[in-house]
């Protein structure tokens, strides 16, 4: 049992708790939102664990979350572009959690780890993760204009 | 001739790219994982230049 099996507990119930509440019940705005900060979640969960039990390869797991999670919520985006239209879902506190968690996590996953390849890997899963929450997390507020499945075809 | 030369600078910018991102991911490098890493990454950027092309209309 070290700091980072602890940090990763937490986080994990902490984080991914309420995220299972938030997309099992209430509307539709708030589900589409919680699973998007959930694969965040997840992703972070994954890096803590990596560095826990001292197994580099739960990296790649992380790094394959950091890609598609945003990736998934954009194609939600995409398909309820009609059901949120009308309301759509503002979840910039929510953003900014994500960002600042995935900042503080993957610094202090570069100062464990000490320059090298592994620490390009980790800045490079980190940058992913803030820039697809910040572009998923706007896409659902309807940033992107005219990139509905209805308006477009 | 000078679109042609914009089509190749931009494979090439592609190539490099993800080639060293392939080389920044792996867990070991060595020859092997080199050219494999290359070869992925010259196919990867073709498909990435047209796919940009398209997307931008032209």
């Amino acid at each position: 049992m070290n700091g980072w099996l602890v940090a990763a507990t937490v986080l994990l119930a902490a984080g991914f708790g309420p995220v299972v509440w938030g997309v099992a019940t209430g509307p539709l705005e708030r589900r589409v939102v919680a699973q998007n900060f959930g694969t965040s979640v997840v992703c972070l969960v994954m890096l803590l664990l990596s560095q826990a039990y001292v197994r580099p390869s739960y990296v790649d797991l992380a790094l394959v979350l950091a890609v598609l999670g945003p990736a998934g919520t954009l194609v939600y985006a995409r398909l309820l572009a009609d059901d949120l239209g009308d309301d759509p879902p503002h979840a910039n506190l929510l953003t900014v959690v994500a960002a600042s968690a995935a900042t503080v996590i993957v610094v202090a996953m570069c100062v464990a780890t000490g320059p090298g390849r592994a620490t390009v890997k980790l800045v490079l899963i980190g940058v992913l993760l803030v820039a697809g929450n910040v572009i998923a997390s706007r896409a659902l507020a309807g940033g992107f204009p005219g990139a509905g499945a209805s308006t477009r075809d | 001739m000078g679109r042609a030369a914009a089509v190749a600078a931009e494979v090439l910018a592609w190539w490099l790219l993800l080639t060293g991102a392939w080389l920044v991911l792996i867990s070991t490098v060595d020859a092997l994982e080199y050219l494999v890493g290359a070869s992925a990454a010259l196919l990867a950027a073709v498909a990435a230049q047209a796919a940009r092309r398209a997307m931008s209309g032209r």
